[in-house]
């Protein structure tokens, strides 16, 4: 059998190789792109994040960013716990709580001023699950972070801005991942902190 | 050594065979994405209640308090009605002249700026309401080097203006015309300056008009940054002498920062020059301010001035 010529042997060498890098990525995204379940670690630590979530519930998050003012550590605390708890009664009333499919969301603003409510009915499409309700059977929390701007004077809090972050996954026919996101702002009234306005923003991943 | 024709076709063939494997297989991939991972529009809702009614009122006074004079009983020189409605994001600005000749409650007729020397804000709020048929929820007053500290800490503020003009004290290199960034103190002289004005105390009522307009862009555009609705409301406090709570403004401050700037509507009270012994004073056009009044009381907006 005639030997190959060298400079061909090195011709057809360079072919083979750059059909090979060109090739690699193929088969590696070949593997990816397959439906079976996969042995890879990413897929597998997926899975267990999901586990977890089902089993162990995410809690709100709540800390302080900045206090403007001053105002002793006790109250500091007080301040967190009670947002905390005011924004966590929202979040339940209107995305996490109760059961899904379902359209009606009548009390989805507890802690909510007379005025602010009146707003956020107007708004309940993005301020409630009312367009997801429907079309999901069942709601996740994967985040639930609050952040906290305080104003103090007289060393007692008299507003908060509340940066709040609600990120849930949904099953059913509308399966995704929902964000809100935003600020809400309260001031101390009729013994309790109150949201007197919103400036919030939801998007969806499906 | 170069290889044979016949190969280096093979090669270019394999090469672009292979490019456009490559792009076959990114190409699905992405549309793959696009049909499984979506993403929804992001929508965006605001609002701020105020109070029980839709529209609060604030009379915003300029005191011409000199150093150890108390701001609250001196007289009242700038003079601005305030409307915000929290449920539209509509504002109005209704403009009063100092010099106009109104009935202060329990004192009789003078020139409105003095219904703060002699009965404090409450007075002056009386003296608005008798003008305007509006009763302002707040009073805020301030002197001229605490305007100047509040515009400095709010990083300044942009203004339109309409015509150049100066001021031999106040601004001798005047102001031009157009938009134009003014400091503390430029705002300061930009909202007090009349002697250079065609329309003297109408005039300088506009512009004052103007600086609020800067005033709530820049409080606009800076309110989601975090803390600066706060440290504005510490140095309107520090600032200001006003009936407001600190909650309250606070609540104040956010509707303010709501407002849409295309729902913005000002007008200055009308009056013709007169005199009342020999003091030079406004004889208010009553008949418009009332009607101002009456159009913006309900949703603070103006349809005529």
């Amino acid at each position: 059998m005639p030997s190959p010529l060298p400079g061909r042997t090195s011709w057809a060498r360079r072919c083979a190789g750059l059909m090979l890098v060109c090739t690699l990525p193929l088969s590696a995204a070949a593997c990816r792109s397959v439906s079976e379940p996969s042995a890879a670690p990413e897929r597998l630590s997926r899975n267990d994040a999901q586990v977890t979530l089902a089993s162990h519930p995410v809690e709100t998050t709540t800390k302080i960013h900045r206090v403007f003012g001053r105002l002793p550590d006790k109250r500091r605390k007080a301040v967190r716990q009670q947002v905390g708890a005011v924004v966590d009664r929202w979040w339940e009333a209107a995305y996490l709580g109760g059961t899904y499919p379902r359209s009606s969301f009548p009390d989805a603003f507890p802690g909510f001023t007379d005025g602010a409510e009146k707003l956020a009915r107007a708004d309940k499409a993005l301020l409630t699950n009312q367009t997801l309700g429907p079309r999901i059977d069942s709601v996740t929390a994967q985040r639930r972070t609050v952040s906290l701007d305080i104003l103090a004077t007289g060393r007692r809090a008299r507003s908060v801005t509340a940066h709040v972050k609600l990120r849930f996954a949904t099953s059913g026919e509308k399966a995704g991942t929902t964000v809100v996101r935003g600020r809400l702002f309260l001031t101390y009234k009729r013994g309790a902190w109150r949201i007197f306005g919103y400036d919030v923003s939801k998007g969806a991943r499906r | 050594m170069n290889a044979p024709h016949w190969v280096r076709r093979a090669a270019r063939t394999a090469a672009l065979a292979s490019v456009l494997a490559v792009t076959a297989l990114v190409v699905p991939q992405s549309t793959v994405q696009s049909t499984e991972v979506s993403l929804v529009k992001i929508r965006h809702a605001q609002g701020v209640a105020v109070g029980g009614e839709d529209v609060v009122w604030i009379l915003a006074v300029g005191s011409d308090a000199r150093p150890g004079q108390s701001m609250v009983r001196s007289r009242g020189d700038a003079l601005q009605l305030v409307g915000i409605n929290t449920r539209t994001g509509s504002a109005t600005a209704i403009g009063v002249p100092r010099d106009s000749w109104v009935s202060i409650p329990g004192h009789g007729r003078e020139k409105i700026n003095s219904a703060l020397y002699f009965a404090g804000p409450r007075g002056m709020a009386g003296a608005m309401r008798n003008l305007t048929g509006i009763e302002p929820d707040y009073v805020m007053v301030t002197r001229f080097p605490f305007f100047e500290d509040m515009v400095d800490d709010i990083g300044g503020i942009t203004v339109t203006n309409p015509r150049r003009f100066y001021d031999p004290y106040l601004k001798k290199e005047g102001f031009a015309r157009g938009r134009i960034h003014l400091n503390g103190y430029n705002a300061m002289a930009f909202s007090r300056i009349r002697k250079g004005l065609v329309g003297g105390d109408f005039d300088r009522s506009a512009n004052q008009q103007r600086t609020l307009r800067g005033i709530h862009a820049r409080i606009r555009s800076q309110a989601d940054r975090p803390g600066f609705i706060e440290r504005g409301v510490m140095t309107v406090m520090a600032h200001m002498d006003t009936n407001a709570s600190p909650a309250e403004l606070y609540e104040l401050a956010q509707a303010v920062a709501r407002v849409d700037p295309s729902k913005i509507t000002t007008c200055v009270v009308r009056g013709r020059i007169g005199f009342v012994g020999a003091a030079s004073v406004v004889f208010p056009d009553v008949a418009q301010a009332r009607r101002l009044g009456r159009e913006a009381r309900s949703d603070a907006a103006l349809r005529h001035c």
